[in-house]
């Protein structure tokens, strides 16, 4: 029988939470510019124009049908080269992360915006409105709230996804854990307990998300994905 | 400015094909495993999930959510750590591969089959008892084949899910596409090549299932309206 020791992860708690942290801020950093870049894709895949259209189209499916540890590798190793820039774990793991979860996000936000019922569009074009502030005013408000429960639930995909940094050496939590596992010889506790960790945060935000979920089902405004 | 672009050179991929070959099987067996046991094991725990009495539900509802709220390179990396430290054999890269891929895809498609059996109609199973039929019948014979017609989108966007899943066994050193992909990147020093050929490869098996995703959405959905 394996007697369990965690003493030597309490030792090394300090690398685990650094890890943690680093987990969070490539999280929030891809979160920050893939929502946005999300919805620039969706309206340009929703243009009648072919030529927003069409590439709009082309990153959504590429990134969404090609596994992400690919595309890390490809931004962390290619594109340095390509373009001849250097390449830090985090700057290709943010921008792998932005543009993958942005293909997932303009998904999101192209059913929103086309669950919202067109008699809105033809009666905010009588009033007068332009195209562009009917899509302001009038169609995005009512589709962002049906568009909550899945953005939420996308945001936790991503925070697990980000565990393929440390592939790529970023000092997320996965990779602390792989450095103190080797350090103490104990890796079966610090896996263990990185498991938890990471069970613990996301436990949490799904919690969150459900009730979110429930509580905008019950003012009619839910949506099911 | 001619000189300064990056001249593409495929040939040492293309004369290396065997190797990417060998990595293809490796993710096609792989891929296989983690399908079968995964989606078997899920129907288990899904009905589990439907199930009243509480010994079976909650360590069913337990399984799901530990599995669906930890990253799958961690629960990876767990079994390629804990088997051998735990049970008195060592463990391939293989079978650590298979058992994280195919539990978490187990905990993902119990969820799946539970919302397809709750979707059928209650009197389907209260018209099938006064029938005569066991519960057990009951289940296979009326409710499973009408609510796996209904789970057909979303069991196929968890294959494409699985199949995208098996890079991560890269991380174990498990031979797939991805991990003779970086040997060969780093025999040729051509990351630039290999990788976007491997990233090719992963949309051109993939594409197709997912124009197949989106026909049977659409089927479905006419057929319920």
């Amino acid at each position: 029988m394996h007697a369990w020791d965690f003493a030597p992860v309490w030792a090394n708690a300090g690398l685990l939470a650094l890890g943690l942290v680093n987990t969070l801020k490539v999280t929030g950093a891809a979160l920050a510019f893939g929502i946005p870049l999300g919805l620039v894709l969706a309206l340009m895949r929703l243009s009648p124009s072919r030529w927003l259209a069409w590439p709009a189209g082309a990153v959504i499916e590429v990134f969404r049908t090609t596994p992400p540890l690919v595309q890390l590798f490809w931004f962390f190793f290619a594109l340095p080269i390509l373009i001849r820039v250097e390449m830090t774990p985090y700057v290709a793991a943010v921008l792998t992360f932005s543009i993958q979860s942005a293909a997932f996000f303009a998904e999101v936000f192209r059913g929103g915006i086309v669950s919202v019922e067109r008699g809105q569009w033809e009666a905010a074009r009588a009033l007068g409105m332009s195209p562009r502030q009917v899509m302001r005013r009038v169609v995005l408000p009512q589709a962002v709230k049906r568009m909550v429960p899945a953005f939420l639930e996308r945001a936790i995909e991503l925070m697990k996804t980000t565990t393929l940094v440390a592939v790529i050496s970023y000092a997320d939590l996965l990779f602390e854990t792989n450095e103190v596992a080797q350090k103490t010889f104990r890796p079966l506790e610090v896996f263990t307990v990185t498991a938890l960790i990471y069970f613990f945060v996301i436990f949490a935000a799904s919690t969150v998300v459900h009730g979110v979920e429930r509580r905008l089902a019950a003012s009619g405004e839910g949506m099911a994905r | 400015m001619g000189s300064s672009l990056y001249h593409w050179n495929f040939a040492p991929v293309l004369e290396n094909l065997d190797v990417l070959w060998a990595g293809a099987l490796g993710t096609l067996r792989l891929f296989a495993i983690c399908v079968v046991l995964g989606f078997g094991f899920g129907l288990v725990v899904g009905l589990g999930r439907h199930a009243k009495r509480r010994w079976i539900y909650l360590p069913a509802t337990a399984f799901v959510e530990f599995f669906r709220n930890t990253p799958v390179l961690v629960q990876i990396l767990w079994f390629y750590y804990a088997v051998p430290i735990l049970l008195p054999f060592q463990i391939s890269p293989l079978v650590a591969a298979a058992l994280g891929i195919s539990l978490n895809s187990a905990a993902f498609s119990a969820e799946i089959f539970r919302g397809g059996i709750e979707s059928i109609d209650r009197g389907q199973a209260e018209a099938a008892r006064a029938l005569g039929m066991t519960p057990a019948q009951a289940m296979r014979r009326v409710i499973l084949p009408q609510a796996l017609r209904r789970m057909l989108p979303a069991l196929t966007n968890r294959g494409i899910e699985i199949f995208k899943m098996t890079t991560l066994a890269s991380a174990i050193a498990y031979v797939e596409l991805l991990q003779q992909g970086k040997l060969l990147a780093s025999l040729n020093f051509n990351p630039i090549e290999t990788y976007t050929v491997i990233g090719v490869v992963f949309f051109l098996c993939l594409f197709p299932l997912v124009q197949v995703t989106y026909a049977l959405e659409r089927r479905l959905g006419r057929a319920d309206a």
